[in-house]
């Protein structure tokens, strides 16, 4: 298929380029490191005071941190880059090229940076997920895995339609880092499920920023918690932020070549 | 495409920018919070040519006469205000990729290839990007590659490459899809003159092997000479003047230079027209259009002519003079 050609095009010339910081993935090795340990005590340390929080048993809580991990790896190495980028462009001007090609902008924009090593939060979470569910001693069944990867999938969608969403406002905004700041400081309260938090903060946590959706529920089906009918909500809100975002976003690049000199 | 078919049609194209406006200091921006006041800059105001396939157009203007605007317009990168334009009767707003994939769009101050990586690897980019067919375009890459000469540069690193350089592979890659119509945005900016001179002779070459059409726009005269044999030249978003760039020359160069040759000293040539310059008995004369024949023939009657020649002024001046004369200030 073209579009896969073109994403695994784009790829590979990513990690080509990041080939060439080796530096770079050690750097990333030893900070994804000391963010597990840290959140690891954390952890611990609630678990001195009491057995189960909101209901999460210390096990459970760890596949919840291993889904953090693994969306904040694909957050930072995939989603944050490219739309920084999109954010630059439109502010120097430099979109040009990226209009001028027979592709869909949307997607041109979407998948040009790709910083590889930042995948290693991805996969430390993966093991941290794998580490839990033997703790647990659970035997993980194939709907789950299947609902698993569904609500993952739901979530990484929701996290691209929100960043898109953040970055279009380049278009009106000229400086978009205040709000980048504000959506890291509340991305990182996805590390606990959101059931933790008092309610106005999950409304925010689960509506506003999308980090419900993109961990905890995610995190429901490998722990037999998740409904159908959160799965369907979390698919609705996945589909709808992606659509609201690509209609935003062409609104934005009609004020592009409407308006900028 | 048959040659009675336009590539480009551009009918009374207009584009106006609202810019906001405030007062310097701080209580004006303050103001301006609130109050915002927009001015409207009148980039393109009613602009009409037609352009046939195959033909290289030069479009001159001065800095903000809306060369770039119209530019941007022709390859959908801005929507007209008002107005008319078709590319291959393409809409180019409407950025459908069969019209994409037509044209092709060149900046001299804007580079699409990955920095650290040779520009081979951004080449495979573009391909997928086009999806062109692997035969064909090796094909093309590698005759864009020998055209340009440039066969063991496009293994480095573009960063190690030198501006000159870079510009031949951004060309290159900006070719890979065989555009059928190439905008030139000042494609040999800051260069020196003899990669200048690379880069013209090889639009020359380009367009006489695939009968591409050329639009470019070029501060350097020496570019448009060389290329264009028609010329649009643009001024306060209006067109000045469109056709040959002999006739551009015969229609505003208001003086022409007489070089006389005495056979013997002492005449006073000041009585025939303005004396430049005198380098022995060779005199350089000034005098306005409309009276070089009888100047010339006054010459012939009442001096010792041994050799006389008429010039024409430099490109460079007369446009330099036709744009002062329009200048509204």
């Amino acid at each position: 298929m073209d579009l896969a050609r073109i994403v695994a095009t784009f790829a590979r010339i990513g990690i080509l380029n990041e080939l060439q910081y080796r530096a770079n993935f050690f750097f990333q090795l030893l900070e994804s490191a000391i963010g597990l340990a840290t959140a690891l005590i954390g952890l611990s340390l609630v678990f001195r005071h009491t057995t189960a929080l909101a209901g999460w048993t210390p096990a459970e809580l760890l596949v919840v941190m291993g889904i953090y991990g693994v969306m904040s790896g694909i957050v930072q190495a995939l989603i944050q880059p490219n739309m920084l980028r999109l954010a630059q462009d439109v502010l120097e001007g430099k979109l040009d090229y990226a209009l001028t090609k027979p592709v869909d902008a949307q997607l041109l924009i979407s998948i040009r940076e790709w910083q590889v090593w930042r995948f290693t939060n991805a996969v430390v979470g993966l093991f941290v997920i794998g580490w839990a569910l033997l703790w647990m001693q659970a035997s993980v069944r194939l709907d789950q895995l299947i609902t698993f990867g569904i609500a993952l999938l739901c979530g990484v969608i929701a996290l691209y339609s929100f960043w898109l969403i953040l970055a279009t406002t380049s278009f009106w905004v000229i400086q978009i880092e205040s709000l980048i700041n504000l959506f890291e400081g509340l991305f990182a309260a996805g590390r606990w499920p959101v059931s933790i938090y008092p309610s106005w903060l999950r409304v925010l946590l689960t509506f506003l920023v999308p980090v419900a959706f993109a961990v905890t529920v995610p995190a429901e089906a490998l722990t037999n918690r998740l409904t159908g009918p959160t799965l369907a909500l979390a698919a609705g809100v996945a589909l709808g932020l992606f659509v609201i975002a690509r209609l935003f976003f062409r609104w934005g690049l009609s004020r592009y070549s409407g308006a900028s000199a | 495409m048959s040659p009675n078919i336009p590539a480009i049609i551009v009918r009374d194209l207009v584009k106006t920018y609202e810019v906001p406006e405030r007062d310097p200091g701080l209580l004006a921006a303050i103001r301006s919070l609130f109050r915002r006041r927009v001015r409207a800059i009148h980039a393109v105001s009613g602009v009409s040519f037609t352009i046939q396939p195959g033909e290289v157009v030069g479009f001159l203007g001065p800095n903000g006469a809306g060369k770039t605007t119209t530019l941007k317009m022709l390859t959908g990168l801005l929507h007209p205000t008002s107005g008319e334009a078709l590319v291959f009767g393409y809409v180019p707003a409407r950025r459908e990729p069969d019209f994409l994939r037509r044209i092709t769009l060149v900046m001299g101050n804007r580079n699409q290839l990955q920095w650290d990586l040779p520009a081979l690897d951004s080449f495979e980019l573009i391909r997928a990007i086009y999806r062109l067919p692997p035969a064909e375009f090796r094909a093309t890459r590698d005759e864009l590659i020998e055209l340009l000469d440039v066969g063991d540069l496009v293994r480095k690193p573009v960063r190690n490459l030198s501006l000159g350089e870079r510009m031949k592979m951004e060309i290159i890659g900006a070719l890979l899809h065989r555009p059928q119509a190439l905008f030139l945005d000042e494609p040999t900016l800051g260069l020196d003159v003899t990669m200048q001179r690379r880069i013209r002779a090889f639009v020359a070459e380009y367009n006489r092997r695939t009968g591409a059409t050329v639009l470019l726009t070029s501060h350097y005269m020496a570019d448009v000479e060389a290329l264009c044999r028609r010329v649009i030249v643009i001024h306060h978003g209006r067109v000045l003047f469109d056709g040959p760039l002999s006739e551009l020359v015969e229609q505003f160069a208001a003086y022409r230079k007489l070089i006389v040759t005495l056979a013997e000293s002492g005449a006073d040539l000041n009585a025939f027209g303005e004396v430049l310059a005198q380098d022995g008995l060779r005199y350089t004369l000034r005098v306005p259009k409309a009276m070089a024949p009888a100047v010339t023939a006054r010459l012939l009657a009442e001096a010792p002519v041994a050799d006389l020649m008429v010039e024409e002024p430099p490109i460079d001046d007369v446009i330099e003079q036709v744009f002062a004369v329009s200048n509204p200030l």
